[in-house]
Order: structure tokens, then C-alpha cells, then sequence
């Protein structure tokens, strides 16, 4: 069997504060298959936002931090690399969407700039010409109708669903294998948001990415996901295919989070009890759908 | 049935860096009272300048909004800013980060001068309990509480002034789902105890589908459809409706098959 894009053993994460230790991923694995596209489910502040960060190489960088556990991308142990050529794989063979896609855009440059910088991190040696090339091609890809006109534009000049386009387009310029999308879409309309994904779902199929796609909407991930991981605090708690989960969820944390979700067919608010106790309950995987399985 | 706030040829532009918006476009409706209607609709489609305008934040550029069958003058009386209260996305605009919840709370009472001076303290131990938080929650400081915690403080402060209405821009939508649920069912619990009524702005169709009696759709500042939740969501008339149901991300095979359904009613 072919190595896992993506492998995450054991990872652990604390941060040293002037008032101690917070620790806030207790041990987490797992994995994402080629092609594949893998959820990670959860509440705000459960620890989604710093997994990507540390496969990215990005919360490394910062003095607080305290990383422990295994990282291996396309079998390759990643923290035996050099800094560099770890530092080199962002933007080239991994690469991340974020939530907010105005903000997170450079305002100052236009488009172009910025892409060029992008495709530049992969071909250091591409010239204008060609990069604008490249461009105009990825933006064509995600339905940009005047990618001319988006190139030498500035980000504020753009709607929130246009600047989402472009910054998947920038993310998928470099062929990555690995996508990490952070709540991709969260700050648009439904009905932009339902383009985007679908947007996305094809290219990344197209391409054969593998996606991390990270995100507290339950919703999101059953129409975008093929597998899914529930975490609460720091704690994967439920793991297994989507189908397997949402029709059948498992953990109490699961379950109550899918029972707060209200139904667009009707039936109410739900009642949700305030008792967490079994929220705390260890990890179920569904059946054929644990580490172990999966990864033998 | 009477209506407790009626909009009539509502509408509202803005003037800025030389451009003009037509925000709300000549908007009717009313709202009954002890009812909860949803004003629903994308991001820009007018939603919070129509809550402005009712709460007297701005007046409007054309039309006249009435409450409890008087007109409601553009300088709001001191027992309209009573009667008429918002809860807004982000409690921490609205609740002052150096006041504690308690002084916050005894802020509107005093103001409105609400109930004899030598209760209001037990009454804020009794507010704060109403919205499921325990009377010593009076002592803190907004910023050392959670953002469902923080909606509940906001909420106790509209049922401190004994509003009548209460406009409601997207108190749930920065709140996790399982905070939501919870904060949705206090609201609505609360609206039957106290016979309420809520104008309750959102995004969220899904929210809207479980807590209002009726809604009205927005598209660009024009109201293109309003009524019963129930006709609203069975047989949208307009495709701007539908394109919006049935673009929520749903949790089970039943929903998808319902929006499936809305989605083929379509005409382009
Ligand atoms: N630089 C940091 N220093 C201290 N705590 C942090 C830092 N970054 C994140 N955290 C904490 O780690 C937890 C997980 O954060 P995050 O991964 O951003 O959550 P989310 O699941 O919402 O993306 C949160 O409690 C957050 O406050
Ligand atoms: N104070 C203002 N000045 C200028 N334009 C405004 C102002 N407030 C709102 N608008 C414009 O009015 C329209 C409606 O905005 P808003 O009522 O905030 O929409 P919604 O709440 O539905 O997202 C938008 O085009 C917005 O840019
Ligand atoms: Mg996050
Ligand atoms: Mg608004």
C-alpha cells in the first residue's frame, strides 16, 4: 500500500504561558489517505486551527510552543528535515486556505503580485509572462470569468466569494498534494459558500489532492467529506466514514452535537442536556474505520 | 391579533465616498403581537438597517414605522428606547467592558427606573437566573465570560427594561451549535412566559425554520416574500428563496431530499 499523504501520530501541543502550562492537544492521530478527503469536526477552541498550523511547520516557529509526536508527509518523517526543506514544502507541496479570505490577502499588493510570489515559491526562476500564464489558467479553473481583470485588482476591490476563489486558486497553483482548508467559506453567504465548496470539490478531485478540511459545521463536512474525525478538547473522540457517522453517531460529544444542529425540515430547538460528563468518554471508531485498520 | 410595529413605504439610502445605496427599498410589513417574525436574506440584502431603524439608531429616508399604533418619532421618547430593545451578533459591542454584568444590569434599571429602588438587586440576581446564569455572575466583567454566556447577560438586559420587542440581529451566529441550541430555546421559552415578541434577524434558514412564526425574505434592500414559516419553506414563491434553502448544509437525508425538492421548483 502507498504511504498516507498525511500521517499525524500521538501529536501533543502545549503552550508555556507566563501563568504555566496550557496544554491543548492531548495526543491526537490521524491520517489522510491519496485522493482522500478527511474532516476534522469541532467546537471552536477544540484545537482544529493549530493541527494544520503544526503540519504546516508554523506553530514550530513560535517559542511557546511545545510539540511532541509523529509527523510523517508522503512517508517522510517531517521533523527530519532540514528547516529549510521543510519550509520549502508550504506552498508547494502542501498548502493552506483560510477562513477569512479578504483578510487574508495581502491589501497592499494586487492579485498578481501575489501570485506571482506563490507560483515563484515552486519555479524561483518563472518570468512574468509565464506566472501571468499560470495565473490566468488557475483563475479560469475556479469559474473566473475576467481573470485579467481579478489579476490586477486589489483584494478590497473584490467580493468575499471572488477573493475565496482566487485564494483557492493560489492554494491549488502548485499542484500541492496536501490541501489544509480552514473553515473554508465561513464568512460568506450560504449560497456563495455552496459554490465555493462544490469549487472546490471538484478541482481537489480533479487534481487527486488530498484535503484536511477543518471546520465546526456539521453540514459543511457531510456534504464535503468522505471521512470524518470529531474532536473535543484537545481529544479525538469519534472517528469513521461519513456516512458511518452521521448515520449512526456514536459518542456522546457527537451525538449531541448533531442533535443541536435545528432541521431545516422542522421539529423545534432542541433540548440539549447541560451534562457533559460523557462527552469525555475515549475515542470509538467506526467499524473498519480506526488507525489501526485503516493504516495495516 | 394586532400589529404591535408596522413598517409602511420604508426605505433607507446612504450616501458615501459619493455613492449611493439604496439599503432598504420601499418596505411594508407588521409584526404581530407575541409573534416572532424572521427577517432572513444575504449579507447586504438591508437586514440590520431595517433593525436600526426600528430601534431609532437612524431615521429613515422615506416612510413611517409605527409602535403600538402610535408613530414613532425620529427622536425616540425615553419609553421607546424602554420598549424596544436589541441583542446584537457581538454582546461585547454593546455591553461596556469596564461595567460588571451587575452594573450593566442595574444600569437599565436605574435609567428606566424600574421597580422600587430597594429591590433592584435582588432583581438582577432574579434576571440572571431567568436567563440560566447564577445570581453571582453580577460581579464579573463581560470579558470573563463565554460568548453564549455573554448572549444570556444581553438578553437579561432587554427583560430588565421589560421591553415589549425585542430585535434580534444574529444573536446566534457566533455562537457554537450546541451554545446556539441552548440560547434559541431560552429565547423561545422566554417569549411564551412573557409574551414577547421578537424580530429576529439571521442568516441561518435552518434557525428560522425552528423558532419564527413567520418569515420575511430580503434581496437587496426589497421585501420579495413574506409569510407563515410553514408556507414559506414548503412552497417558496420566489426563486431567490429557494436558492437559499437549498443552499443550507444540512445533517441528514431527510433535509437533502426536502431541499432536493425546493431546488427542482427552480426556474433557471
Ligand atoms: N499562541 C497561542 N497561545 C496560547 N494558546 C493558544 C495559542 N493558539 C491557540 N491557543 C489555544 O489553543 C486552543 C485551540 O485553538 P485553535 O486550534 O485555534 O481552535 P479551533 O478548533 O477553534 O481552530 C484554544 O484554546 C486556543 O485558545
Ligand atoms: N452606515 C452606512 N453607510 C453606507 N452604507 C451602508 C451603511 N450601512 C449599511 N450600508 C449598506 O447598506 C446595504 C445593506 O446593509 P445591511 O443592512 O448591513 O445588510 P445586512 O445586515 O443584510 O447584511 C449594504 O449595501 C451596506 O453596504
Ligand atoms: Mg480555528
Ligand atoms: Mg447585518
Amino acid at each position: 500500500m502507498t504511504a498516507p499523504t498525511l500521517k499525524i501520530e500521538n501529536l501533543k501541543l502545549g503552550f508555556k504561558l507566563w501563568s504555566g502550562m496550557i496544554e491543548v492537544l492531548h495526543g491526537i492521530s490521524l491520517h489522510i489517505g491519496k485522493g482522500e478527503r478527511v474532516a476534522l469536526v469541532g467546537e471552536s477552541g477544540s484545537g482544529k486551527s493549530v493541527t494544520a498550523r503544526i503540519v504546516l511547520g508554523m506553530l514550530q516557529e513560535m517559542s511557546s510552543a511545545r510539540i511532541s509526536g509523529g509527523l510523517t508527509f508522503e512517508g517522510i518523517d517531517l521533523d527530519k528535515l532540514k528547516p529549510r526543506d521543510r519550509h520549502h514544502l508550504r506552498g508547494t507541496r502542501m498548502s493552506m486556505i483560510f477562513q477569512d479570505p479578504t483578510s487574508s490577502l495581502n491589501p497592499v499588493y494586487p492579485i498578481f503580485t501575489q501570485f506571482r510570489e506563490v507560483l515563484a515559491r515552486a519555479n524561483p526562476a518563472i518570468s512574468d509572462a509565464e506566472a501571468r500564464m499560470k495565473a490566468i489558467t488557475a483563475l479560469a479553473d475556479v469559474s473566473i470569468n475576467e481573470p485579467e481583470r481579478v489579476l490586477d485588482s486589489y483584494a478590497f476591490q473584490l467580493s468575499g466569494g471572488m477573493n475565496q476563489r482566487v485564494m483557492i486558486a493560489m492554494a491549488l497553483a502548485n499542484n500541492p498534494s496536501l490541501l489544509l482548508a480552514d473553515e473554508p467559506g465561513t464568512a460568506l453567504d450560504v449560497t456563495v459558500q455552496a459554490q465555493t465548496l462544490k469549487l472546490m470539490s471538484d478541482l481537489v478531485e480533479q487534481h487527486g489532492t488530498s484535503v484536511l478540511f477543518i471546520s465546526h459545521n456539521l453540514g459543511v463536512v457531510r456534504e464535503f467529506a468522505d471521512r470524518v474525525y470529531v474532536i473535543y478538547k484537545g481529544r479525538i473522540v469519534e472517528q469513521g466514514l461519513t456516512k458511518q457517522l452521521f448515520s449512526n453517531p456514536q459518542h456522546p460529544y457527537t451525538r449531541a452535537l448533531l442533535a443541536a444542529v435545528p432541521r431545516i425540515t422542522g421539529g423545534g430547538i432542541p433540548d440539549i442536556a447541560e451534562d457533559t460528563a460523557g462527552f469525555h468518554d475515549p475515542l470509538i471508531a467506526h467499524p473498519g474505520a480506526s488507525e489501526k485498520e485503516l493504516l495495516s | 391579533m394586532s400589529a404591535i410595529l408596522e413598517l409602511s413605504g420604508v426605505s433607507k439610502e446612504f450616501a458615501a465616498n459619493g455613492r449611493r445605496t439604496l439599503a432598504v427599498d420601499n418596505v411594508s410589513f407588521s409584526v404581530e403581537k407575541g409573534e416572532c417574525l424572521a427577517i432572513v436574506g444575504e449579507s447586504g440584502s438591508g437586514k440590520s438597517t431595517i433593525a436600526n431603524m426600528i430601534l431609532g439608531i437612524y431615521g429613515a429616508s422615506a416612510g413611517a414605522i409605527a409602535f403600538a399604533g402610535e408613530p414613532l418619532p425620529e427622536r425616540r421618547e425615553k419609553r421607546h428606547r424602554r420598549a424596544i430593545q436589541l441583542v446584537q451578533q457581538n454582546p461585547l459591542s454593546s455591553l461596556n467592558p469596564r461595567r460588571t454584568v451587575g452594573a450593566s444590569l442595574r444600569l437599565a434599571l436605574d435609567v428606566h427606573d424600574i421597580g422600587p429602588k430597594a429591590e433592584r438587586a435582588e432583581r438582577i440576581g432574579a434576571l440572571l437566573q431567568e436567563v440560566g446564569l447564577e445570581p453571582d455572575y453580577a460581579r464579573r466583567s463581560p470579558a470573563a465570560l463565554s460568548g453564549g454566556q455573554r448572549q444570556r447577560v444581553a438578553i437579561a438586559r432587554a427583560l430588565a427594561c421589560e421591553s415589549e420587542l425585542v430585535v434580534l440581529d444574529e444573536p446566534t451566529s457566533a455562537l457554537d451549535v450546541l451554545v446556539q441550541a441552548r440560547v434559541l430555546r431560552l429565547l423561545a421559552e422566554l417569549k411564551a412566559k412573557r409574551g414577547l415578541t421578537y424580530v429576529f434577524i439571521t442568516h441561518d434558514l435552518s434557525v428560522v425554520r425552528n423558532i419564527a412564526d413567520r418569515v420575511a425574505v430580503f434581496e437587496r434592500g426589497r421585501l420579495i416574500e413574506i409569510g407563515t414559516t410553514e408556507a414559506v419553506f414548503s412552497s417558496p414563491t420566489h426563486d431567490y428563496t429557494r436558492r437559499l434553502i437549498s443552499a443550507v448544509p444540512v445533517v441528514s437525508d431527510a433535509e437533502a431530499e426536502m431541499r432536493q425538492n425546493i431546488m427542482e421548483m427552480t426556474h433557471d
